[in-house]
């Protein structure tokens, strides 16, 4: 094991490496701008190409077509480039194309403040095409080490069910600077639990298959297989098709292929739940460092508080939330998104209250104020729009 | 004709769905005749598809390996695309008017100032005919469609001193060509370079829209009439006066001029690799 220390974005671009990506098309956007500077550096060194698209709408697209030629590729940005996705996002996920996308959450909106975090994606990470009738995969480191393991995972599961994953880190995960172990060996990247599928080819004919199989190879042209991808609805060979049934059909695999699998994405750390305590922390991210600690903090004064970080965010992991309890979710955000979620899912007679910080963490000092609130009961609305509301 | 789509036509896809009447049938058959030409099968040819008339009619009808884009970033999948193909296989892309030149033309001028190997065909319809007949940037000035009842006034970049094709010249494009489908042979001589230029070629391909630009702008459903017009607006000679003529010919021919993309960061990553420019050590 090679002990370094580093940062996320340092992270992210060895991981792409080791998980065997050849293609990395990206533009300059502060905080992800080192991803694409890490690239250039070391995709030739390993036979990969690098290039420096026109926007992020052609960055993603680029990737779309090295993918669909049999390379692995990657993308990273932030918020303002995240937004110029949307189209070649959605030609992966209903043409089933393996593609790595990296977001590097900064306050907003629009283009906020360059350098300070955010996470104002979270839904946008869900719904980040038109048209409905899909399911995501998003994954939220928060450390650098974990930006290692969740970059590689995304990879191996882009593979795995033929669709972009999506790395949803922000400013402090990819710019923070900390320890970071990089393995040297396969025992040692096995040992981490990490594995790499490689790039298989689709024989055809039948490239789009109505069920909700994984590890059905990608479509990959230039083999003379009569590969057919596009973003019409596909007959089961991959021509364009005005019939409901074949929607109907894509639109099932296209969901069901992920919810039907979910035990190899669902991940999220529990801290202090087995006791069923009265207040949960919950937050993913690098305010989540904060829970973790905050919730420590807790119990050592002997507080009922426990804590839960989903790792991957989407699809939702409804069944965290199981517990009747006081949740109180802590964002970097002051519109609330992640909370609507744990709203819906909380199980009845649970309340759900939020905390969101905008362009700052929250510190462990605040969040037991809050938590001493809760467990009174107190009302947490405090003046003017330092408001609970979301 | 007919073991042309034979040939090189799934059978589903043949008779296409285009109207009755409308050129792009003898659009696409001219770059089926340069590809037969030419000798290719359909082992030889990746070919991909933009959205509108030109890529909806045209995708997956090719036997081999085919895919379509989204509205106008075809080129810079292509682009992708072309850096994991082997160089030999030729990459051709069947795109409209709308595709390349407008919701396009950022990544076009991109994949020209690359000289990424790839051929766009433009099949030049003279506007937005799939959605109705609305003007674009190829419609004659003048021209009443949906969206200009009283006749299109916008400046276009083919009349009034522009060509959208000198543009391409300056980004770097190696092969550049203009005809209509009235033409005989011509084209598919145009095609046939640009297929064999091993950079970025376009042959911007003008062809009668009957259904819409025939009827809104023409004044007429009567096919005869509406081939005609195209026949006398065509010319041979490359300097007619564009604002009455469609010019055609070979716009820019400057083949084997210039490094062309994947084949260039091919060598640049090899000599990354052999500690080549200022030394990869690290």
């Amino acid at each position: 094991m090679k002990r370094t220390f580093d940062t996320g974005n340092a992270a992210i671009t060895e991981a792409a490496i080791r998980a065997g990506c050849t293609l990395f098309a990206g533009y300059p956007i502060t905080p992800a701008t080192e991803i694409a500077e890490n690239m250039s550096r070391r995709l030739p060194q390993v036979g990969g190409y690098y290039l420096q698209a026109e926007d992020e709408n052609a960055a993603l697209h680029i990737c779309n077509g090295g993918s669909i030629g049999g390379l692995k590729a990657m993308t990273a940005t932030s918020g303002p480039g995240f937004i110029l996705f949307a189209d070649a996002f959605g030609w992966a996920v209903s043409s089933e194309v393996p593609v790595v996308i990296v977001n590097s959450q900064r306050v907003g909106p629009v283009s906020g403040i360059t350098g300070a975090p955010g996470q104002g994606e979270f839904y946008l990470s869900r719904y980040l095409t038109h048209g409905g009738n899909f399911e995501t995969i998003v994954l939220a480191p928060s450390s650098v080490q974990e930006a290692y393991r969740l970059t590689v995972r995304a990879f191996y599961l882009a593979e795995r069910f033929r669709t972009p994953v999506i790395v949803l880190a922000d400013q402090m995960v990819t710019d923070g600077w900390e320890t970071l172990e990089l393995p040297e060996t396969d025992a040692e990247f096995h040992a981490m639990g990490l594995d790499v599928v490689p790039r298989r080819v689709h024989p055809g004919p039948e490239f789009y298959p109505a069920t909700d199989d994984i590890d059905v190879p990608p479509v990959v042209l230039g083999h003379n297989t009569g590969a057919a991808c596009s973003d019409w609805t596909p007959t089961d060979r991959g021509h364009d098709t005005e019939d409901i049934t074949w929607q109907h059909k894509h639109a099932w695999r296209l969901i069901h292929k992920i919810l039907n699998h979910r035990d190899l994405i669902d991940e999220a750390d529990e801290w202090f739940l087995d006791d069923d305590p009265e207040v949960i922390l919950v937050a993913y991210g690098t305010p989540s460092r904060v829970v973790q600690k905050t919730v420590k903090a807790a119990r050592h004064e002997g507080l009922p508080v426990g804590g839960i970080r989903p790792i991957s965010l989407w699809p939702f992991q409804d069944h965290l939330f199981s517990r009747k309890a006081i949740y109180l979710v802590v964002e970097l955000n002051w519109d609330g998104q992640l909370v609507r979620e744990v709203q819906r899912a909380a199980v009845d007679g649970s309340s759900v209250h939020f905390w969101g910080r905008c362009g700052e963490l929250p510190t462990s000092g605040e969040l037991l104020e809050v938590i001493n609130k809760l467990l009174k009961y107190e009302p947490l609305e405090r003046d003017g729009w330092r408001t609970e509301k979301w | 004709m007919s073991d042309l789509l034979e040939k090189y036509v799934r059978p589903e896809k043949n008779p296409g769905t285009a109207c009755k009447g409308c050129g792009l049938r003898l659009a696409h058959r001219k770059v089926l005749e340069a590809i037969d030409e030419l000798g290719l099968t359909q082992g030889d040819v990746v070919w991909g598809t933009g959205i509108g008339c030109s890529g909806r009619q045209t995708f997956v009808t090719w036997k081999g390996d085919t895919f379509a884009g989204t509205h106008g970033r075809v080129y810079a999948m292509a682009t992708g695309l072309r850096l994991a193909l082997p160089p030999e296989k030729r990459l051709i892309l069947t795109v409209g008017d709308g595709d390349a030149f407008t919701i396009g033309f950022l990544h076009l001028l991109n994949a020209a100032r690359r000289n990424v190997d790839m051929t766009v065909v433009v099949f030049d319809n003279l506007g937005y005919q799939s959605t109705g007949g609305q003007y674009g940037v190829t419609t004659p000035l003048g021209s009443k469609t949906d969206s200009s009842p009283y006749g299109a006034w916008e400046p276009n970049w083919t009349q009034g001193g522009f060509d959208v094709l000198n543009i391409l010249k300056e980004a770097g494009a190696t092969f550049l060509a203009r005809h209509t489908v009235l033409q005989g042979h011509e084209p598919v001589e145009s095609l046939k370079k640009a297929i064999q230029n091993p950079g970025f070629s376009l042959v911007q391909l003008i062809y009668p829209c009957v259904t819409h630009y025939g009827v809104q702008a023409l004044g007429t459903r009567n096919l005869a009439s509406i081939y005609d017009w195209f026949r006398e607006r065509t010319s041979d000679d490359l300097s007619a006066d564009s604002n009455t003529h469609f010019t055609t010919g070979i716009v820019h021919d400057a083949v084997g001029s210039r490094v062309e993309f994947a084949a260039g960061l091919r060598g640049f990553v090899a000599s990354v690799q052999k500690g080549g420019p200022d030394g990869a050590a690290d």
